[in-house]
């Protein structure tokens, strides 16, 4: 099931919404929203996903997590290592 | 012969006490607004102009023949042509914000002329509907020639009656502030906020830009607008202060939820257009050094004359000052074909300059620039697409705005459950004003929930048709990427 989230990637300018599956590892929200944003700030290799004030297990699944439709998720990229 | 002051008050103080029909029935609270008093707590309803309609007339005559003179001159497409290509965008974006939500403003102010509670009040009122109409009629009538040169110009009429996103937001502020109002909120939100508060920042900050870019025709024209709003804005501190009497506690709500909006307003419309679509060497002052010389000072002093308090977001609103707008800007800079209108990259000297103004919260944005740059660099000029987002953008359920509030490592986004539909927000007083009156907003659908109600296209090329845009009138960089400091192949 398609979810719409409210993505907003740290060091961004603005909030998007991403269109991600229930079936979707937190990574992947991750990727999909750096990837969106890619025209504003650089993707990194990896990122931390934030909810409901907590961070989420990179490899759980979206509904696993506990997230539903318009739920507001943080993503923070780690550096790049030098 | 009687002077004017003698003789005045017996052509406007006209009311009298009802007999034949009660007083509550002639002026309904739905309609008059709240609070409702009896007509003796307005009797002494007055206004500096004191304007007679022989003399209203007389004036605007010699205003309007003011305009058209100078149009003659100036106000053709030859000399619009002779403009700086960013100043230009500045114009088109405040020539589809203004007219049409100068005509909802005679709405407002006819309601006022038959609501309003005192005669004196619904005379101004009046004036004020027919000042609005003239304030409709200049910029489409000036901007109408334009639009065979160049058709991001048809949209000064276009505009409102689009589903652009930034008409929906327009529109939300407007159907509220100057159609759906009663004439109390109407005089509190329009009169002593948006136009005593903030206009100065158009016709005082603006114009002196506009002349330092060469446009004369639009400081004329913004100039003579000028003029009437600080007339018909009087309205609003006489019945600010009858209000205050009687209920402090909503008045101070009407200021802090009127305040917040024409701030969001402003710092996009002005800030825009002071700090980036204004040549480098045409701008006088920062779109912050504006607000703090011609909006703070003046508005405090105001809310003192009341007894009344700043608005509760005051840290959060000076905050904002210093990058509400540079978030929004570029951020819309990387969905311009959603707009009318033509963006432009800030250059080193301008990021110098920027950093400048906005020591400390400039730099939080600039990365992001470094990295559209770099997009730039990659594809050339010309490959817009490549420095363009096409994921839909959130937005506020209040304001309509995209979440840009905040900063780029704290974006400032509000949720909150409502009768179990979730909501977001770009900010907590966007939030808090929701709250306070959530069946007014409520059913209110943002883009992206008509995106998800199947009522809007999410492919992005579909978007913007439904948005009204055809790739001859969408937004474009207005270099096409073309920036000699970017360097590399194509760039010179």
């Amino acid at each position: 099931m398609l979810v719409p989230l409210y993505g907003f990637l740290h060091g961004d300018t603005l909030g998007l919404v991403i269109l991600v599956q229930d079936t979707d590892k937190i990574r992947q929200v991750a990727a999909n929203l750096q990837q969106a944003a890619a025209m504003r700030v650089a993707p990194t290799a990896s990122a931390h996903v934030y909810a409901h004030g907590r961070r989420l297990p990179p490899d759980l699944t979206v509904a696993e997590a506990g997230l539903t439709a318009l739920d507001r998720v943080d993503v923070v990229p780690e550096p790049e290592p030098r | 012969m009687l002077k004017r002051d003698d003789w005045l008050d017996l052509a406007r103080k006209l009311d009298w006490d009802l007999s034949y029909v009660d007083e509550r029935d002639a002026f309904p609270e739905d309609v008059s607004g709240t609070p409702w008093l009896p007509a003796a707590a307005w009797l002494g309803w007055d206004e500096p102009y004191r304007t007679s309609y022989t003399e209203y007339v007389a004036t605007q005559h010699a205003k309007e023949t003011a305009v058209h003179a100078v149009r003659e001159a100036v106000g053709h497409i030859e000399d619009f042509r002779r403009l700086p290509r960013s100043w230009l965008s500045a114009l088109k974006l405040h020539s589809a914000t203004l007219p049409l939500a100068e005509f909802a403003a005679v709405i407002g102010n006819l309601r006022a002329a038959r609501f309003g509670r005192d005669s004196a009040w619904r005379t101004m009122a009046t004036f004020g509907a027919l000042d609005e109409m003239r304030h409709t009629q200049i910029p489409l009538s000036i901007m109408h020639e334009l639009v065979k040169w160049d058709r991001q110009f048809d949209w000064t009429h276009k505009f409102f009656h689009s589903n652009n996103w930034i008409a929906i937001a327009g529109r939300h502020l407007v159907d509220e502030l100057l159609i759906c109002s009663n004439p109390i909120e109407f005089a509190i939100g329009t009169n002593f906020v948006f136009e005593t508060g903030f206009t100065n920042l158009q016709f005082i900050g603006l114009s002196s830009m506009a002349r330092a870019a060469g446009d004369r025709m639009f400081e004329t024209m913004i100039k003579s607008i000028q003029t009437d709003e600080a007339r018909h804005a009087q309205m609003g501190h006489p019945v600010l202060r009858v209000v205050v009497e009687h209920d402090r506690a909503y008045a101070q709500r009407l200021v802090d939820k009127w305040f917040w909006r024409s701030w969001q307003f402003f710092a996009v419309v002005t800030g825009f257009a002071m700090d980036y679509l204004t040549p480098l060497e045409h701008r006088t002052q920062s779109f912050k050094e504006f607000m703090e010389e011609w909006v703070l000072g003046q508005f405090q002093d105001s809310l003192a004359e009341f007894g009344l308090d700043r608005p509760w977001y005051w840290p959060k609103f000076l905050a904002a000052i210093d990058i509400y707008h540079h978030m929004v800007y570029a951020s819309a800079y990387t969905y311009r074909a959603t707009t009318w209108f033509d963006f432009v990259v800030p250059g080193p000297a301008e990021r110098q300059w920027l950093d400048a103004k906005y020591p400390g919260t400039f730099a939080r944005v600039a990365p992001v620039w470094d990295r559209i740059g770099e997009r730039w660099r990659t594809a050339g000029p010309e490959l817009e697409w490549y420095v363009h987002g096409a994921t839909p953008v959130g937005f506020c359920n209040l304001c309509q705005l995209v979440l840009s509030g905040g900063t780029p490592d704290a974006n400032s986004a509000q949720p909150l459950v409502h009768d179990g539909r979730k909501y977001m927000f770009c900010s907590e007083p966007c939030r808090w004003i929701f709250e306070q009156e959530p069946a007014r907003y409520a059913e209110h659908k943002d883009v992206v929930a008509r995106i998800l109600a199947g009522e809007m296209p999410a492919n992005l090329l579909e978007l913007l048709r439904s948005f009204g845009l055809g790739d001859n009138v969408w937004g474009k960089d207005v270099h096409g990427g073309r920036y000699p400091w970017l360097g590399g192949e194509g760039q010179r």
